[in-house]
């Protein structure tokens, strides 16, 4: 059946207790954001006594169905005041599988002043003081905590930029080779993290694949069928396994929606230089990999391990990431890219958040577009949380607040990603509409609107794209509850077997009979509990908007503004 | 008449000299398609998923104009 652990940090006392009935077939998001629904004030201060930080692997997480290594990470967002759960890979997620445990509940906060560690293993729970990890980086905290609890052992963790408390602080935990690099890196839940006083949680399995199945002959033969539809589509198969997610700098360039120098223009000049084919040349060359797994058993390994020159090793750089701290700084150098993102995985820090953020200082010119030294010497100030390097690592909206900046990226208080609203136009109605705040994951319309997957809608006109949305919202809450990356959405959006081999993994694990439209209805319920969540939090129809100059401003080279009617956003969640 | 021509993703090794990203001009009769771009390229089209001329998705059947900035993609995701 699974438990819960709780976690009182006010009392620092850890119980165990049975999943309750209401919470037996959720999992991963639906889990989390139910959790959250239900037991967290929505009008609580983020970082206050009543917030709470609730971990959950998915529904099919630590079995063998193909990756399926997905950590859900959820809480009230203390960067968009709403609901939030943010989502990463690494093996912490497989490993809580195994152990039994279905979520991971931390509430209430400390008195003493001090910092803890807790420790899952299958001899139970335990809440250890962890001061001398306190200031440190999460790859040092990472490294002594595989030497202290040994070298298998998942370590979920927040840097320093978590520990003040800064609101774009993200949760890391690593992947098999120790890296802390895995973020559920959203919304600025480290923060969450670290108001509770918890450094780090080490998730100590000896297992992976062994979570209790119902019918194990069942499960097996479904898992197979699984990996073989990953296999076949091009995009699952070929694509995301030979260059890896920052492939896209391309074809987002050369489709004129690729955000340049702050969301000014739509190509960048050097894009071919940040992109993953570069990236694949250039580590390989360096000893590095272009492709890797960030968890066992993924079949589309879609990483890569990118050395610095000094030697040190960014894995991976995503493109979301290559992004933020390439053409939207207007800096075509995969190295300072790198280093850049190095050291937001250190200093615990959301890369998208940060880029965006950084975009917007350099928009109110504190310093220069292109400038990667200066970008890096002001991340650098987050470390000593000096006033300029808590502005740094406080979000876009606060930095563009403090300096007047009119032209700042985001929804619900949360930085745009990678694709410009304006030329890909469902993915401006998933940023203006999506409970998250300006997500690229919750309903990743660059599908049919750039890649043609799933069908196509023209990317440069308003007509369809609230249907694309909202289809892909709902879709993408069921997906990010079973614990399968997000990416095996590629082959099931083509192949009609996808989603009923999905419920055929789920009902062979739990004994259960859901249908298709069973998962929809869980995918609805989800987004409708945290729209219900917002909604007494103080959200409004609103804040369903993208910035205004988004609407006024034309992107080159399609020339295109975003034209989808308020009305129409409005409509997204009419089922 | 001229295109530019612009590949990706390891699509640039079926032509000799050409880096990924790098724009290459190629002469076409008037009335051109994508298909006879692949063809004089000596790219199979079995390896094209993606074609872009000037920013917006296209097919081989598509007709070329003098001046198309084209762009090939084999299949490829992430985000």
């Amino acid at each position: 059946m699974g438990k819960i652990v709780r976690v009182d940090m006010t009392a620092r006392k850890v119980t165990v207790e049975e999943v309750p009935e209401k919470y037996r077939l959720l999992g991963g998001r639906a889990l989390t954001s139910q959790v959250v629904h239900d037991e967290v004030p929505p009008t609580c201060h983020p970082l206050g006594p009543h917030n709470k930080l609730v971990i959950a692997p998915g529904l099919l997480s630590g079995t063998p169905a193909p990756s399926s290594g997905r950590l859900s990470v959820g809480g009230k967002s203390p960067l968009t005041g709403g609901i939030k759960e943010a989502n990463a890979g690494g093996i912490s997620s497989q490993k809580l599988a195994n152990l039994g445990i279905r979520a991971v509940v931390v509430e209430g906060r400390p008195q003493d002043g001090g910092w803890y560690l807790l420790r899952l293993s299958p001899e139970g729970a335990e809440l250890l003081p962890a001061d001398d990890l306190a200031g440190k980086g999460t790859y040092e905290v990472t490294k002594i905590c595989r030497e202290r609890f040994g070298d298998k052992v998942g370590v979920i963790t927040i840097g320093p930029a978590g520990e003040m408390m800064l609101s774009a602080a993200g949760v890391t935990n690593n992947d098999p080779e120790g890296n802390s690099s895995r973020y559920a890196g959203r919304g600025g839940l480290g923060a969450v993290m670290g108001s509770k006083r918890l450094k780090a949680i080490v998730v100590d399995s000896p297992s992976l694949f062994n979570a209790p199945l119902k019918e194990p002959e069942r499960f097996k033969a479904a898992a197979k069928r699984f990996a073989d539809i990953l296999h076949q589509h091009p995009v699952t198969g070929q694509g995301l396994p030979a260059y890896g997610t920052n492939v896209l700098m391309n074809i987002i360039n050369e489709a004129g929606t690729l955000p340049t120098r702050n969301f000014r223009f739509g190509r960048f000049d050097k894009a071919a230089e940040v992109s993953g084919e570069k990236l694949a040349e250039v580590a390989v060359a360096r000893g590095g990999l272009a492709t890797h797994a960030c968890h066992p058993g993924c079949v589309m390994r879609c990483s890569n391990v990118y050395p610095l020159p000094d030697g040190r090793v960014c894995a991976p750089i995503e493109y979301e990431t290559a992004w933020a701290f390439g053409p939207n700084l207007e800096i075509g150098d995969l190295d300072v890219i790198g280093e850049l993102n190095y050291l937001c995985n250190d200093l615990g820090l959301d890369t998208i958040e940060t880029g965006v953020t950084l975009g917007v200082l350099m928009e109110a010119g504190v310093i220069p577009f292109g400038d990667g030294e200066a970008a890096i010497r002001l991340l650098k100030e987050v470390y000593q949380g000096t006033p300029m390097g808590r502005i740094v690592g406080s979000g876009a909206a606060a930095a563009g607040r403090i300096f007047g900046v009119t032209r700042v990226p985001v929804v619900k208080g949360q930085g745009l990603p990678a694709y410009d609203p304006r030329a890909c136009k469902g993915n401006g109605v998933t940023y203006a509409t999506s409970p998250m705040g300006a997500d690229h994951t919750a309903g990743y319309a660059v599908t049919a609107n750039i890649l043609k997957v799933g069908g196509y809608v023209d990317p440069l006109k308003p007509e369809g794209q609230v249907e694309l949305s909202r289809n892909l919202q709902i879709a993408t809450a069921f997906i990010d509850s079973t614990g399968l990356c997000l990416f095996v959405a590629f082959a099931v959006l083509d192949n009609p077997e996808g989603l009923p081999t999905i419920l055929e993994m789920i009902n062979a694990q739990y004994g259960t009979s859901l249908t298709v439209e069973d998962a929809m209805e869980m995918g609805k319920r989800v987004l409708k509990a945290e729209r219900e969540f917002n909604l007494w939090a103080g959200f409004t129809r609103a804040d369903d908007r993208l910035p205004e100059f988004f609407t006024y401003e034309p992107l080159p080279p399609h020339n295109t503004v975003f034209d989808v009617p308020g009305e129409e956003l409005d409509r997204v969640f009419d089922f | 008449m001229r295109v530019e021509v612009r590949l990706f993703g390891g699509l640039e090794k079926f032509v000799k000299d050409v880096r990924f990203g790098e724009g290459f001009p190629v002469d076409l009769p008037e009335g051109g398609r994508v298909a006879e771009l692949l063809d004089r390229l000596g790219i199979p089209p079995s390896q094209v998923f993606s074609v872009l001329i000037n920013g917006r998705h296209a097919s081989l059947a598509d007709v070329l104009r003098e001046g198309d900035r084209v762009a090939l993609f084999p299949p490829l995701g992430g985000g």
